[in-house]
């Protein structure tokens, strides 16, 4: 096991044992380029999702005002005709869900106006006056509140980055911005290709992603880096290898991350889904599913190879790229196979080992041609 | 070193379960907010006007957040909850009973009035007791002329001073050269012993405006501060600073003139500017009043009126009243001054002064509170929310429970543990922020808080995954289970530290630029990434330590979720 080479042992019967034990060997970067079209696909749609549909902004952001009343089996139009006269003959209706919802486009500044639209909705649906919720935003509040969302996202992207760079370094930052960058609109991609309504909740969730994808790329770097300083594999071996390794020492631990972190979410979702009419856990969930999904997927398949693609242009290991980094080649496959390099076998694997490329050897050519693999 | 391990288990241990104790035995609850419970909350921002571009000062919010505070005790909510978020006001209202009539109360502007003073009555004293105790006497209550003008007599705090005379001597009846008219006596009980002005006589001096009618009307109870109107008496209290009440007046109207076809009335806007100094003994307030009829002229016109005792100001005194609350009731002790000198004395302290003056400010450009976003959730609907918020919390943590013992056994099991010591903190932290109100005043627990915990969740067991991946990476090699355990829970802690940092960085980011709900998200995953650090360091890290030391760890490592064949380094 310790000598096998770096190949995917898709076949193996023992697979599952060998991820148990944390030996996988998947070579990442014929994923990489795979999770490259993946990811395209996704961010075009979204993307475009985004541009064209836009997002449907709860009252939050665009002022108005909500009237909810849990409710079973009435139509929009019973809704409709039992509200008329009273100005809101323009009020989208929502019912389902167990929930009946009036949206009015304008604030209601007249508290005696909207405790009548209480009553009457009430009345339609035979609830109690008291079973009504009432949300009135104005306008220039959503304003407010957007402003500050992009203002806080803004700080925190630039702190982000000064942490990670001082931390570990600025590729890395630019890896970890752009997993986060991606997370981001594959997620709010989501909420405007399907229509969902955003709310202060879904915003809160957008929060929570970034605050997660950018946890889990720590990890995952923080990994990249042990390896990087190893001196069996430093300057030895080419730095998507160094990632791919470091990937697959993780993948075990990402996995069982995300299964814990998205256990409870989806149990926020069918909860808030299927039971209670607890609309606001609804809310969070979807968002939350799909930012957490989206933030692993991210850590190997957008923030690698970015920070590989960065690492590559460095002479150091643009050099081990044309030497195809055959001196480290027996380090890393026993380190992929997860066995030890045990003492005796250091000094013992081949006479090119110590020997790092002289850094002179670069030609800047190749360089290219392999970032285009 | 085992030793060391052992003492931080011991300790975590004991200090966790003893605040957790302490907390379930003095009955600190979480404070929910009103998305959970139930209630009403508004969120109020002051308006930007061409006279206050730059919005109200740092004292003046304060200043309203108090005024908000006085008139949501008058809801008699059980947990009210007034918290300044930079320059927003947010009123949560858990339970309230009538909705609509709380967001009115919330949503009027603060008023400060100046009223001649009728009659002062003893706390928790009405006027019909007034009367059978022979504090005020019927007949003068009938005897009045009537006319529509307003006023009343008594002895309060402190005095208005004409000029050249800045500072008074602390006396609580009106200056001599008052002759004419029922001068109130000063042997009078004392009523409150921390204002030594105020003295009350039990001679009562019945008014025009303060007839016997009106009083009837409103000497039943303090008056309601939404049914407070200019043109009409009032019995408005005093309080302390701690909000209890210390005395009640029995207030005459507002002076009013009519001045080019409108009626003006003596209020804040009357005021130029006011403040507080020293002569390095006693503290002072200046008043400087707006000039024209409108402004010094109004206020002449009632302090020759009080300064004369006259029917419509008997007790010589003229309240000073910010939203329904005589914030003080000086002595008038000239007949006539001058706007810009004008100055308010009565051994004051030098934060009574203060106070004084940030009223007198306050009220001369009131802030305008708009009210950017109501809520109002249904009792039903908070708890529908509340119950599937734990719902899904318990089958989430079921599930991730399953899941850890099936993949990491034993170990599994100390990681559930060091949830529930992490848990546990959490509670405790949350509970005591919620009552004390520590932390910028306080931590409420929303739908947006319960699902930042929910996340939270996972990722705090993510430092187990992390550690115990590197433990069997370790062992597998070629170490024995003892070394990989030392060894690997620095490397491991390493990686969850900074990861940890770079959430909670995202945390306090998030926790000081926005507002409302994803603030106590923020907080909430902010707190939970520190209790993370704190359990897996001090409870994680000796609990697998201790586990690794016994037999059946080393004889059967399955059971930990580490690898069977552990191949030794020296083989």
């Amino acid at each position: 096991m310790i000598t096998d080479t770096a190949e995917v042992p898709a076949e193996s019967p023992s697979r599952a044992r060998r991820m148990y034990r944390n030996q996988l060997e998947i070579d990442f970067s014929v994923w990489w380029r795979r999770g490259a079209a993946v990811s395209l696909v996704m961010v075009t749609i979204f993307g475009a999702a985004l541009i064209f549909r836009g997002l449907n902004l709860g009252i939050e952001f665009e002022g108005g005002a909500v009237w909810e009343v849990p409710a079973d089996d009435v139509s929009a139009g019973d809704v409709r005709d039992g509200l008329a006269g009273l100005g809101l003959a323009d009020a989208s209706i929502q019912t389902g869900g167990g929930i009946v919802q009036v949206r009015a486009e304008v604030e209601v500044t007249d508290t005696e106006a909207a405790a009548a639209v209480a009553v009457a909705l009430a009345d339609v649906v035979g609830a109690d006056p008291e079973d009504v919720s009432f949300s009135d935003v104005s306008a220039s509040w959503g304003e407010e509140v957007t402003e500050k969302a992009v203002r806080a996202l803004i700080v925190f992207l630039i702190v982000i980055a000064a942490y990670i760079s001082m931390r570990l370094e600025w590729r890395m930052a630019v890896g970890g911005l752009v997993a986060l960058a991606h997370d981001i609109l594959v997620t709010v991609g989501v909420y405007a290709l399907f229509q969902f309504e955003v709310t202060s909740a879904t915003v809160i969730a957008f929060m929570t992603i970034l605050g997660y994808s950018l946890y889990d790329t720590m990890v995952v770097f923080d990994r990249v880096r042990e390896n990087e300083s190893r001196p069996s594999l430093a300057g030895r071996v080419a730095y998507q290898d160094i990632m791919s390794l470091s990937l697959n020492q993780v993948f075990m631990r990402s996995l069982n991350t995300t299964v814990t972190s998205v256990l409870p979410v989806l149990m926020v979702l069918l909860v808030g889904s299927f039971g209670f009419g607890a609309v606001t856990l609804r809310e969070f969930g979807i968002a939350l599913l799909v930012g957490l999904l989206a933030g692993t997927y991210s850590s190997m398949f957008v923030a690698g190879p970015i920070v590989v693609m960065l690492k590559n242009r460095e002479p150091e290991y643009a050099a081990l790229i044309e030497s195809a980094g055959t001196s480290g080649q027996a380090e890393l496959a026993t380190l992929a196979a997860g066995g030890a390099t045990p003492r005796r076998q250091r000094g013992g694997t081949g006479p090119s080992a110590p020997k790092r490329p002289p850094s002179t050897v670069i030609p800047p050519r190749p360089r290219k041609q392999k970032r285009r693999n | 070193m085992r030793r060391n391990g052992l003492l931080s288990l011991i300790g975590i241990l004991a200090v966790v379960s003893a605040a957790f104790i302490a907390s379930l035995a003095t009955g600190q609850r979480p404070l929910l907010g009103i998305d959970l419970t139930g209630g009403v909350e508004v969120v109020l921002e002051p308006v930007l006007t061409d006279e206050r571009p730059d919005g109200p000062t740092e004292p003046e919010l304060d200043q309203t957040v108090e005024i908000l505070r006085n008139r949501v005790d008058a809801l008699d909510v059980a947990q009210p909850d007034i918290t300044r978020q930079g320059s927003l006001v947010v009123v949560q209202l858990p339970d309230v009973d009538d909705q609509q009539r709380a967001i009115e109360i919330v949503g009027t502007t603060a008023e400060l009035q100046f009223r001649p003073v009728c009659s002062v009555l003893p706390v928790a004293l009405d006027v019909d007791d007034a009367i059978d105790q022979g504090l005020i006497d019927p007949d003068a209550l009938e005897s009045d002329d009537g006319t529509d003008e307003e006023g009343l007599g008594f002895a309060g705090e402190g005095e208005y001073a004409a000029p050249a005379i800045p500072l008074q001597e602390d006396e609580p009846t009106p200056e001599p050269g008052a002759d004419e008219t029922p001068e109130p006596d000063a042997e009078a009980p004392v009523v409150d012993d921390e204002t030594p002005g105020a003295v009350f006589s039990d001679a009562f001096v019945p008014p025009s405006a303060c007839d016997a009618d009106s009083l009837e009307l409103v000497a039943e109870e303090t008056t309601a501060s939404e049914d407070i109107r200019r043109d009409e008496p009032v019995l408005l209290d005093q309080r302390d600073e701690n909000g209890l009440v210390v005395q009640r007046y029995y207030l005459g109207p507002v002076p009013s003139a009519e001045i080019e076809g409108e009626d003006v009335f003596l209020v804040g806007t009357a005021v130029e500017s006011a403040d507080a100094f020293t002569n390095g003994l006693e503290w002072t307030v200046s008043l400087v009043m707006e000039p024209g009829d409108g402004g010094i002229g109004l206020f002449n016109d009632i302090a020759a009126e009080c300064f004369a005792s006259s029917a419509v100001c008997p007790s010589g005194q003229l309240a000073i009243v910010l939203d329904g609350t005589v914030e003080s009731a000086p002595n008038i002790n000239a007949p006539a001054f001058d706007r810009s000198n004008i100055s308010i004395s009565g051994a004051f302290s030098q934060s009574r002064a203060e106070d004084t003056a940030l009223v007198l400010q306050y009220g001369s450009l009131p802030i305008e509170l708009e009210q950017q976003r109501i809520r109002t959730v249904s009792a039903s609907l908070g708890s529908d929310s509340l119950r599937a918020g734990i719902i899904s919390g318990i089958i989430g943590l079921l599930l991730v429970a399953v899941y850890m013992t099936a993949y990491y056994r034993i170990l599994g099991v100390a990681a559930l543990l060091s949830l529930f010591v992490s848990g546990a903190m959490l509670w405790v932290l949350v509970s005591f922020f919620s009552e004390t109100g520590f932390f910028f005043g306080g931590v409420t627990l929303t739908i947006a808080g319960v699902v930042g915990l929910i996340v939270s969740l996972g990722v705090s067991l993510d430092s187990n995954v992390i550690y115990f991946e590197h433990l069997k990476e370790d062992i597998a090699n070629g170490r024995t289970l003892r070394s990989a355990v030392d060894r690997s829970f620095p490397v491991a802690y390493r990686t969850i530290f900074w990861a940890d940092m770079a959430a909670l960085i995202g945390a306090v980011v998030l926790y000081l630029l926005t507002i409302s709900s994803v603030r106590e998200f923020a907080f909430m995953l902010g707190l939970a990434s520190v209790l993370d650090l704190v359990a897996t360091y001090f409870f994680l890290r000796p609990l697998v330590k201790l586990i690794s030391r016994t037999d059946i760890a080393v004889e059967r490592p399955g059971l930990l979720g580490l690898p069977a064949s552990v191949r030794r380094a020296r083989a």
